[in-house]
């Protein structure tokens, strides 16, 4: 693999908050090489919005990142100044398809005015070869042309969804990081949005940070994923790798939680209580407090991240019993699975 | 563009259709007042030819459905009456002290709403600082009190104490002898005699636009587009300016409504002041019951907040696109 593209190595990002710092990002760890489409997934409040808006610089005014470093082709951009962020990063480099495109449309401007202001902000192209380049974007994602001087209540969600997209791919970006883009569309609206997407990978060689809850998603589409859980990044590796072999408690109960297509019969695992807020240093498993298998060392100091040896070198979990977990869990939890769900996503793999 | 113009349209007849319908409320609301018209706009002691006379001038003794459209009619020429107790044309009378009204209140009001609009909007994007929990109060404070003791207040200590400005009046005594009627406004004795009545408008009213600009504010930097103007990166005054036009809405829908509150509460503030405009008109005409003039002034306040509303549409028209669609 070449040189990557993004890599966010031991980042730390905490609030400050009344009662003390709270931590949403503890030594999180990953890597996006050019082309290529990540998948960070996790329940609300497990801190992956707060990791991909520390990327751009987005953090609210009471968030900052305490430790770590994020390195854009090979240039740590973490301690950028805001300016100097809008300058060279922001959507030249990296640009963001917010969560809820239908209200995040301006609904007093054009969509032209707001490219027009963001093209201005961020280079200094003239107004006119901006308008242009938003043209070849609606193109792209298969909007008409002429409608870039549209409001958005003109648009329909789905549209206003393509729109925004357009929004973010127009400067011609390198990476995009897109933040639950699908959650507020109806299935088939959502099945449409991630064509686009695959359509754009091909197309126009862009890398996808893709945020979600739904892991089903990240499976169908993305190379890699990270799953994220309170803080932490519990397991992550190609997204083969993943779904054959998740080692991580977290990782194969919050797999299974969700329906797949290939198992029709299987119960969905149900994960009691919450991610839990944590304030200050986070020197433990933040799972082990759901976690059915968890023994004292899981509260013993943050687990190592270590490489799960089953021939993908990306594949790494954060457990320390990632050997007999998943063991245990089948045993007792998992009558029916008799192995053909790993063979069958090698072979999807090949169809892709 | 065309929608925007049928929007147009649309308001502008609405808007003469609200005057028609304030006109004949004011003559439902005058003919079905006791007391016998003709009686109060004779001279006292006027004899039975007197009395005939002047029903046959206003039409007095024709049918109720005659006596509208003669009213209409006058009033649509503009030919008003006389007062009965001044016995001049109320128009003479009035026009005058109307426009002593408005330029204290339009810009008094307008200057309210800019300053509040900005103050609001600092401590609507700085929430839960010391400016926004602090700041506000002194000026809830102040328009709590009453209009006239404000104003009393500035009187004592600007005029009294620190004789900065005169106490009372338009322009000093004898000042205006030999001017056009619109020279007096251009003098530097006018603004001394403007400061105060204008200090005691705004000070009445600023709470309204501030309040409602900070709610408004707070509300719209919570909505996504917001949070999506950050991630992009745009510059802070920006981005802000943004959100005041989204704030800025409910604050228009207020305007008139407080423009026509300020002319209400004017009588206070014109009585301290002795500022000759239509509130002191207005009480004085009510207390000798003269009709016409009454009625007069009633129309012309109703006319203007009604003409103000007109505007405000048409700003929200040019605002926000998705309005036009209503038409």
């Amino acid at each position: 693999m070449s040189e990557p593209l993004l890599e966010v190595d031991d980042l730390t990002v905490q609030y400050e908050t009344d009662d003390g710092m709270l931590t949403a990002t503890s030594n999180a760890s990953f890597s996006i090489s050019e082309g290529e489409f990540f998948g960070l997934a996790g329940e609300s409040g497990s801190g992956k919005s707060t990791l991909a808006k520390a990327i751009i610089g987005g953090l609210d005014d009471n968030g900052q990142v305490s430790s770590g470093t994020i390195t854009y082709r090979g240039e740590e951009i973490q301690d950028l100044s805001d300016k100097e962020l809008s300058q060279r990063i922001r959507w030249k480099e990296i640009s963001w398809i917010p969560q809820g495109a239908m209200s995040s449309l301006d609904p007093l401007q054009r969509v032209s005015e707001q490219a027009l202001e963001i093209g201005n902000v961020h280079t200094d192209l003239p107004d006119e070869e901006i308008r242009d380049k938003l043209k070849e974007t609606f193109d792209i994602v298969g909007l008409q042309e002429s409608r870039i001087d549209d409001y958005p209540h003109q648009f329909s969600g789905g549209m206003q969804q393509r729109a925004i997209i357009a929004l973010a791919l127009f400067l011609e970006p390198e990476l995009v990081i897109a933040d639950e883009p699908t959650t507020a569309l109806d299935v088939i609206m959502q099945d449409q949005i991630f064509t686009y997407l695959d359509r754009l990978k091909d197309e126009l060689d862009i890398s996808l940070l893709l945020i979600t809850h739904d892991i089903s998603v990240i499976f169908e589409s993305c190379d890699s994923v990270a799953i994220m859980h309170a803080s932490q990044i519990a397991e992550r590796g190609t997204t083969d790798a993943v779904h054959a072999n998740p080692r991580h408690p977290y990782a194969f109960m919050f797999k299974e939680a969700f329906p797949d297509i290939r198992e029709p019969k299987r119960e969905l695992e149900v994960i009691e209580g919450h991610p839990p807020e944590l304030m200050g240093e986070v020197d433990f498993c933040s799972f082990a407090d759901r976690c059915p298998w968890a023994a004292p060392e899981c509260r013993e100091g943050a687990p190592p991240t270590e490489s799960v040896e089953d021939g993908d070198p990306s594949h790494v979990t954060a457990c320390v019993r990632k050997e007999e977990a998943y063991e245990m869990y089948r045993s007792d939890a998992s009558p029916i699975d008799d192995g053909s769900g790993a063979q069958s996503i090698a072979q999807m793999g090949e169809v892709d | 563009m065309s929608s925007l113009r049928r929007y147009f349209a649309v308001r502008s007849v609405q808007t003469v259709m609200m005057l028609a319908l304030v006109m004949t409320a004011l003559f439902v609301l005058f003919r079905s007042m006791p007391g016998d018209f003709t009686a109060q706009m004779a001279a006292s002691g006027a004899n039975e030819e007197a009395l005939q006379a002047i029903r046959e001038q206003w039409h007095l003794d024709e049918p109720l459905y005659m006596q509208y459209y003669h009213y209409l009619a006058n009033l649509v020429q503009g030919n008003l009456g006389e007062s009965p107790v001044y016995r001049v044309d109320v128009w003479e009378f009035t026009k005058l002290r109307i426009f002593n009204t408005f330029i204290l209140v339009a810009p008094a009001m307008t200057f309210t709403y800019v300053i509040g609009v900005a103050i609001g909007t600092v401590a609507g994007s700085n929430r839960g600082s010391a400016f926004e929990r602090f700041g506000t109060v002194p000026i809830i404070g102040v328009g709590s009190s009453p209009a006239f003791f404000t104003a009393i207040l500035l009187v004592i200590v600007f005029a009294v104490w620190l004789n900065l400005f005169p106490t009372s009046g338009m322009t000093s005594p004898g000042s205006t002898e030999g001017l056009a009627w619109w020279e007096p406004y251009l003098t530097r004795d006018f603004a001394a005699h403007y400061v105060l009545p204008f200090t005691a408008v705004v000070c009445r009213y600023l709470f309204i636009p501030t309040l409602i600009m900070r709610n408004s504010v707070v509300e719209v930097m919570g909505e996504d587009f917001t949070e999506y103007y950050r991630l992009t990166g745009l510059p802070t005054l920006t981005r802000l300016r943004h959100i005041a036009k989204h704030a800025s809405i409910p604050v228009l829908t207020i305007y008139p409504v407080s423009l026509a509150r300020a002319l209400g509460g004017l009588v206070l503030i014109e009585t301290v002041f002795n500022w000759p405009g239509i509130g002191f008109t207005l009480v004085e005409a009510v207390l000798a019951r003269d009709y016409p003039t009454v009625q007069f002034v009633f129309f012309v306040v109703a006319a203007f907040v009604i003409v103000s509303n007109f505007v405000v549409d048409l700003v929200y028209g040019v605002i926000d696109p998705r309005i036009r669609l209503e038409g």
